[in-house]
Parts: structure tokens; sequence; C-alpha cells
């Protein structure tokens, strides 16, 4: 197992260069080549749900590990292999066994770098920063379900560095959506090629410009692009899509604040809606505007003495797949949601997470109600 | 649930008193003390940056780099020299490196420890004038 090897020659080079803590480190003498060492790190999410009506269920959500290697300081490759719900048989739904990321960067210079692989879609906080300790709540904020489709990735190729000042950038050529894929409920989340066979002639550019300060995070990102048909021939022209999105994040003390706001709009969603029914049998009645927020506060409640660390939260969510519709469809209104979520976190090490949240789900419909979750769950990061 | 986790960490907790050393809730940036030509500097790493992304010192300062993080194990790496830390997680205590900026040049500083997604753009640049 040369990789794990390797890995643990890595991980004594870590702790060697601790050592040198509060010693005087003169420039002269280049530290040992990094080059060849490979790395593995990853995270892991167990959930068990309760919705009401609805027996409990327990799943191993995601199994993720990541895998990078450095060719020189120049060149380097990460990657990020996905097993979700445990297991993956023939072809069952309840499964995905995913690539997320795998790409190569290329460091030329600190305001421009070029990425070329499989690359996250770098719009809203969760899509790049998805490792379970870093967010609130056993399941992703349902903006970052279906308003954006996280985890969302592609092959793609791009630039990416930091701009000074604390300003930094990402930006990506990704192939676009497949239109067929979208739907009512979940916005434009089945549209994602996800890099197998993409669709490449119909491409998008998306990016984020993000700025940091102490303790502060905010950026503001987009998608934009065609959104093909795949393998089905529709008479129509291509929906284009954009997606906007701005978000914040706060870190003082024992309080975190967090927000974000995105929306999506589809050009065309009228004449996709009356293609797909003549396709299907069936309209799909996708929006021609999806449109999602939320707000987050969280306080640590255990003692500064203490290592491990107990936080609650509380966060509100708009998210709304049907905010405005195409000439001739009407909005369905059990999809126009929003919900109210509070729990706790509790963490015996920053990369270790215990997980509760009570979540209560509104619509604006008077015949469907929706349903109270409570969640249980742990994630960890190596 | 939260009483229940608050009990949880009363015994599993280690109640024991901070890591000597570690940062008494001073602003992450630059500051100069007494010392001509010695500067502490105050670094923060949270995935995936480092704040403040770009320092700049005179040739001859001997540089004293206090880090922590807001999140996981961060790794410090001046490419091109021996400095080459971790930085320890979210309040366990601060890494203090020395680095005497002996060499005019612009240097890269990187996390050398994997922290997640973004990890291979986690850099930063010490520029010596």
């Amino acid at each position: 197992m040369p990789g794990l090897h390797s890995f643990a020659s890595w991980k004594s080079a870590i702790c060697a260069g601790t050592l040198l803590l509060s010693a005087s480190a003169q420039a002269q003498t280049p530290s040992p080549s990094r080059e060849g060492v490979a790395t593995l790190s990853g995270y892991m999410e167990v959930h068990l749900n309760k919705e009401q009506d609805l027996p409990a269920e327990a799943d191993l959500h995601r199994f993720v590990l990541m895998v990078g290697h450095t060719f020189t300081d120049r060149l380097k490759f990460w990657s990020e292999v996905e097993i979700e719900h445990a297991f993956v048989e023939g072809a069952e739904e309840s499964g995905e066994v995913a690539i997320e990321q795998a790409y190569v960067d290329l460091m030329l210079h600190r305001r421009a770098n070029v990425r070329a692989g499989m690359v996250l879609v770098p719009v809203g906080i969760v899509n790049e920063r998805h490792e379970p300790p870093t967010f609130h709540g056993v399941e992703r904020t349902f903006v970052d379900s279906v308003i954006v489709p996280t985890t969302w990735r592609d092959t793609g190729v791009g630039l990416f560095g930091d701009l000074g000042r604390g300003f930094s950038y990402r930006t990506y050529f990704v192939p676009g959506l497949d239109a067929t894929g979208f739907a009512a409920e979940e916005g434009i989340k089945d549209g994602r090629q996800q890099g197998g066979h993409a669709d490449a002639s119909d491409p998008a550019i998306t990016g984020r410009l993000e700025y940091r300060n102490v303790g502060l995070t905010a950026g503001g990102s987009f998608w934009y692009g065609g959104s093909g048909f795949g393998l089905v021939r529709l008479e129509i022209e291509s929906p284009k899509v954009g997606v906007a999105s701005v978000d914040a994040r706060y870190r003082r003390d024992r309080h975190e604040l967090r927000a974000q706001w995105s929306m999506v709009n589809i050009t065309g969603a009228g004449d996709l809606n009356r293609a797909l029914q003549a396709n299907t049998g069936l309209s799909p009645n996708i929006a021609s505007r999806l449109l999602g927020a939320y707000g987050e506060y969280a306080v640590r409640v255990s003692p500064n003495s203490w290592l491990h660390e107990v936080m609650v939260f509380g966060r509100y969510e708009l998210f709304d797949t049907q905010n405005k519709m195409p000439d001739g469809f009407q909005p369905l209104e059990e999809l126009q949601r929003s919900a109210l979520v509070v729990g706790a976190t509790y963490f015996p090490d920053p990369d270790v997470a215990f997980k509760f949240d009570v979540v209560r789900e509104r619509n604006k419909s008077s015949f469907i109600s929706a349903p109270w979750r409570v969640n249980l769950g742990v994630g960890w990061w190596f | 649930m939260i009483l229940l986790l608050i009990v949880l960490s009363l015994f599993l907790g280690q109640q024991a008193n901070r890591p000597t050393g570690q940062q008494a809730n001073r602003p992450t940036g630059q500051q100069a003390i007494g010392q001509s030509g010695h500067r502490v500097i105050r670094v923060s790493a949270e995935r995936f940056a480092f704040t403040p992304s770009e320092i700049t010192v005179e040739r001859g300062t001997v540089i004293e780099f206090h880090l922590t993080s807001d999140d996981t194990d961060h790794g410090f790496r001046i490419v091109g020299t021996d400095v080459n830390a971790e930085i320890p997680k979210r309040r366990r205590g601060e890494a203090v490196v020395k680095y005497v900026a002996d060499t005019a040049g612009r240097f890269v500083i990187e996390c050398s420890r994997p922290c997640g997604a973004g990890h291979t753009a986690m850099r930063a640049v010490l520029i010596v004038k």
C-alpha cells in the first residue's frame, strides 16, 4: 500500500515540522520536497430521520474519500469520491457513487492560476464547504438542496486567484444543464450533467468573488448558460438558465451568523413545459423563477473552559420553486415553502459533530400540509 | 437533547484549561512589537484561506508568526524554506513560528495539511522587500 505508506510518512513530516515551532527557521535551506506525496482525507455522515407519519429512517448518507497528490509546488491534484446511502446495487436508485471533484491546479501566479477537471460550481456557501462539521443541522439547508443543487459539480476549466485586500475569485467554463431534468419540486437539480458524457455544446460560465476579513466571509456568485436536451429532441429554443447568489458568514467569540440569498431564472420555461408535456404526456410545471433565502444564528453555550463545544442554532428558510410562473401556468402552492429549523451541535472535537434538529416546514397550500421532521446525525472529517 | 449534550460534555469533555500560549482574542494581522526588526504577525486559518493573505516585511526582519485556526488543523508551509508547521484546531491553542526573513522575494505560503474541498488553493504570500 504505497499510498498509505506515503500518507503515514507525510503525517510524520507534519509532526516533525511541528517540532520546529518556536525555533528559528532560516530561509537558506529549502524544506524537503513534497513532490510525489499523496494524501488521504475524507468525511462521513450518518443520519436518523423521522418524518411525520413515516417510519424513522437510518442512513449512512455520505462516505467520502479525498485523495490529493502534489506533482510539484506548482502542480497539484485533488479529488473527492463519494458513496451515498451506503451501497449501490445494479440500477437501483438507492445509492450513488460519484466523483465530486477531480482536478489539477496549475499555479502560475497568485492572481491567476488554472484549474481543470471535475470542479465544484462555486455558488453559495455549502457547495464548496460541505464537510459536516462546517454547517449546523443534520441535513444541508433546503436552499442548498432545491435552489442551489448541491453538490453541484461538472467538468470544467477556469481560473482562480487571490486579488489581495481580502478578495479572491474563481471562475470556470462548464457544460450547461439538461433541461429535460428540470422539475417543479426540485428545480434544476436533475438537470445537472455531473461530468458523465455531458453535452458540452451548450456551455455555461460560473464564478464567485469572495471577500474575507477577520471573522467575516462574504461572497457573490453566479452561473449562466444553456440547458440543452440531452438525448431528447425538443423543437424549441434551448432555455437559458441564470443563477445568482449572495452569501455571508460571520463568527465572533461565541456567536456565528450566516445568510444566503439565491435565485434561479429559466427563460422559455413555458415552451419547455409544453414541449415536455407533448413528449411525456405530463406537464412538469417548471417555473421561470426559483427563489430561496435563509438566515441562521448559532451560539456556543458551553463554557469557555471546555474544549468540547455545544452550540445551539436556529435557521429560517424560504424556498420557493414556483416563485414566478411562465404565462399560462399556475404555481403549485405546496411548493412555495418555508422552514424553521432549530437544533444543537455537539463538537467533542472540531472535526466531529453530533447533530440534532427539529424542522417545521410550511407551505402556502390550504390542502397539503408540510410535515414535521426530527433529525439526528453524526458527521466527521479526517 | 441540549441538556443531554451538555451532560455528555461534562463526562467526556476535557474541562481542562486552555493550552498554554493560546491567543487571547487579539485581532489577526500584523503587529510591531518594541524591538526594531522584530515583528509579531497573527495569521488565522480557515477552510480555505489564510487571513491576512498577503504579508509584507523588510528584509532582515525576524518574524514571529502566531498561527490559529477557526476550524480544523491546517498546515503552514513557506515554500522554499524549512517552515512547515501544524496549526492546531479551533480553540486548541496556537502555533508560534519564528522566521528570519533574510532573503528578499515573494514566498508562497500554503496549507500543507489536507483540509477539504478547496485545500489546494489555500495560499498566502510573504513579500520580503
